[in-house]
């Protein structure tokens, strides 16, 4: 049965490159504007030593950006959530912030931090941290005093009211938040490479443009959305791995 | 020495330009060992007061002592609260609820997890120590949240009209096993309530306060025997006695 | 004062002082730190050098066309795409077989970062007005579309059919009914779709062009000009946050006066 499957998807696959491959050959489509799967073979092919080295300069700076964003976005966001005014007073600011276009201070830190990996990760920690703050404030206010006042009632700390309930409460809206901030980090940093860097897949897609070499910019565009998809799975397995949350939905019923 | 003692407490709220005040005068003492019970109309202040004595909230004026201190904070090992919602943790098993207090002392695992176990087989949850809340009744869950108030073996358990969710039979019959669980462990209950006969059912002593600002209007000693029945209810005793305070309320909404 | 929204003004309150504070400090930490040369002053202009500069600008005719060229840019792709994204979305909503084939779709496109595919997008189509516009299009489109379906889907369905009963006709369920319905969620998409047409059309000057905001910022950035970048970041800013507010004020006035409008 599940062979029966798997050989038929294959067969919609190896149809669809064909068709894929015929439109383009044929000149259907423009050579310059659409590679063919040919093409793009060829480059992983010619260049995939270089393009892996890209690969993983850009996984490390999306790394290095997440783990930042992530601890600082959360941080703040517990604190600024914890306090009712303060929360009031800031999270209006912040989500002012948020439409700013970003991509606008990038140049600055070009002029600060030069064209390497620094530059890319600061821009991409200052993507991802307005949606983790947001959200987090967000899903700390969510939480009921009562839970505040029994966390008081049987002697808890500070610390272990924030980190043993506060926390473990706030987390279905933390995860989204991180769905959001991790898909901005990964923009963020792909296309800052793109506009000006030293290396990574950006800027061997722009590179690669620039020489209309369409297979490698297609082949570096499919390398780019595979982290993005990479991410993204990331954050679902975090998401299942906190199973606690599908709890957390079910519980207050 | 009476484990309660509180004498001339007030209690004032700042809400904008106005002074609320929500408790004024009272004065009482609770003996150990005890089933007190403060019945009052809404919004009278038993919460406030329960909430004071619990160490959560300070007072205006006057004293309150806990086994002969002053509280100024939550003494939790002294006290144990049990609020109307269960505010049990959403994603620990029953048996983690009750023995999350003694989680966060450090209480080492063995011993912990003995005592909690006993204590569920005490509120007749054993078979659900691995049940999540929402796998459990309303009922089910304020019984969770009782164990885990006598987790650290307190000799005052608080409870702020713990049963006020639940509907009529479950009422009656956790009310009836409270009593039981009470008369177990031996501990002094101070129990709040706006039901009357809940109030007169449970108690040995019934303080009856007015509506706001709260004041004791009046002690009530219950001196039906134990174990209490449950169609003790419908006696002509005890429509007295709940007739009688049911007046004292009315007249004092004046 | 009359106290029916009463619960709103503290909150109100903590929120334009706390929106004042962090203004002031931000602005006057700036401004302080580079006057007391804390940092290097070739990396950190004072605010008030830059504000000059700014000032500057705004009397330059070569830099005000640039700055009309991107507004123009913004402006056509967001007047472009609402109306394609609404009346799709509208659509979808009301065809919900067609909805069930193309939600998919949507929700790829969605899922994948549009702004990677800018090098692509020049390949095919170059690095001209049109194109930019283009791009921020695509930006603008997807958002739009999907806040329009959810408007639709969430004009409560019992009211429908209970205006049916009543007798009204077809107009006037469009116009007294769906459309105070939608309109809170359609501004809503209409908001993000702006910040993120911004956003392409930024990009693609920054990127593939000659003249503009996004090129201009881009060259000082390149030419390290930090006074001339900081003067166009601040511009930018201010530019963007007062579109938000405005259309987020907007959206604030339109559900508050259709809740009180329905409740009545």
């Amino acid at each position: 049965m599940m062979r029966l499957h798997l050989v038929k998807t294959l067969v919609i696959v190896a149809v669809v490159l064909a068709m894929w491959e015929a439109i383009v050959r044929f000149g259907v489509a423009s050579q310059i504007i659409l590679a063919a799967p040919s093409d793009i073979v060829l480059a992983a092919v010619k260049d995939g030593g270089v393009f892996l080295r890209a690969f993983a300069t850009t996984m490390i700076e999306i790394g290095a950006a997440i783990l930042l964003a992530s601890t600082l976005g959360i941080v703040v966001g517990v604190v600024v959530g914890s306090s009712h005014t303060l929360a009031a007073a800031t999270a209006p600011f912040l989500s002012s912030i948020f439409a700013i276009p970003l991509i606008v201070l990038y140049p600055l830190l070009m002029a600060w931090l030069g064209i390497g990996p620094l530059s890319k990760i600061v821009f991409g920690v200052l993507s991802g941290f307005f949606p983790i703050a947001l959200n987090t404030i967000d899903g700390v206010r969510a939480i009921e005093q009562r839970y505040f006042v029994f966390a008081r009632s049987i002697g808890a700390t500070s610390l272990q009211t924030y980190a043993r309930i506060v926390f473990p409460m706030a987390l279905p809206a933390v995860v989204s938040g991180l769905r959001v901030g991790t898909g901005l980090v990964v923009i963020g940093v792909v296309v800052t490479e793109m506009l000006a860097s030293l290396g990574g897949i950006g800027f061997l897609i722009s590179y690669h443009r620039t020489l209309f070499d369409t297979g490698h910019v297609y082949f570096g565009m499919m390398l780019a959305l595979t982290m993005a998809v990479a991410v993204n799975i990331g954050i679902t397995w975090l998401d299942r791995r906190l199973a606690l949350w599908r709890m957390l939905e079910q519980a207050e019923g | 020495m009476p484990i309660i003692e509180v004498s001339k407490l007030a209690k004032d709220f700042n809400a904008g330009r106005a002074v609320l005040r929500a408790l004024a005068d009272v004065s009482f003492s609770v003996e150990e060992g005890r089933f007190v019970t403060l019945v009052g109309p809404s919004g009278c202040g038993k919460s406030t007061l329960l909430q004071i004595l619990a160490g959560l909230i300070g007072a205006t004026s006057g004293q309150v002592l806990i086994e002969g201190k002053r509280i100024s904070a939550p003494m939790p090992d002294k006290i144990g609260m049990v609020f109307q919602d269960p505010t049990l943790l959403p994603w620990k098993t029953a048996l983690a609820n009750v023995e999350f207090p003694l989680d966060l002392r450090g209480v080492d695992r063995t011993l912990r997890r003995s005592r909690c176990s006993a204590l569920l087989d005490l509120v007749g949850l054993s078979e659900f120590a691995d049940h999540y809340p929402h796998e459990l009744s309303g009922g089910m869950r304020q019984r969770v949240a009782i164990a885990r108030g006598l987790a650290q073996d307190p000799r005052l358990i608080l409870m702020d009209e713990p049963f006020a969710a639940l509907d009529e039979q479950t009422r009656t019959r956790m009310g009836h096993e409270l009593l039981d669980i009470w008369q177990k462990t031996g501990k002094t209950v101070f129990f709040i309530t706006h039901s009357l006969t809940e109030a007169i059912y449970l108690s040995d002593v019934v303080l009856v306060m007015s509506p706001r600002p709260g004041r004791i209007i009046e002690t009530i000693a219950i001196d039906f025997p134990r174990p209490r029945e449950l169609d003790m209810i419908g006696s002509e005793a005890f429509g007295r006695i709940r007739n009688r305070i049911w007046h004292l309320i009315a007249e004092a909404q004046v | 004062m009359v106290n029916d929204g009463g619960g709103q003004d503290p909150a109100m309150g903590a929120a334009l002082a706390g929106y004042l504070t962090f203004a002031v400090v931000l602005l006057g930490g700036w401004e302080l730190t580079a006057q007391l040369a804390l940092v290097d002053r070739d990396l950190l202009p004072p605010l008030s050098e830059v504000c000059a500069i700014l000032w500057r600008f705004l009397h330059d005719p070569r830099f005000i066309s640039d700055l009309g060229l991107t507004a123009g840019e913004v402006a056509i792709a967001f007047l472009i795409a609402a109306p394609l994204a609404i009346s799709t979305g509208f659509l979808l909503g009301e065809r919900l077989h067609l909805a069930e084939t193309f939600n998919p779709v949507v929700h790829f496109v969605l899922a994948v970062p549009q702004s990677i595919f800018l090098p692509v997008f020049i390949l095919a189509f170059g690095i001209g007005f049109f194109e930019k516009v283009l791009f921020g299009i695509t930006h603008a489109y997807f958002v739009i579309l999907l806040n329009s379906f959810a408007a639709v889907r969430s004009i409560p369905r019992p009211l429908v059919a209970a205006a049916r009963v009543f007798g009204a006709t077809r107009a006037q369920i469009y116009t007294r009914i769906y459309l105070p319905a939608m309109l809170p969620l359609i501004l809503t998409g209409l908001r993000l779709g702006m910040i993120l047409c911004i956003i392409g059309v930024l990009l693609a000057e920054m990127y593939a062009s000659r003249r503009g905001i996004g090129r201009l910022i881009f060259t000082w950035g390149e030419g390290y000009q930090v006074p001339e970048l900081l003067a166009g970041i601040v511009l930018v800013s201010v530019l963007t946050i007062t579109v938000n507010e405005a259309m987020r004020l907007a959206e604030l006035h339109v559900s508050r006066f259709y809740a009180r409008a329905s409740t009545a």
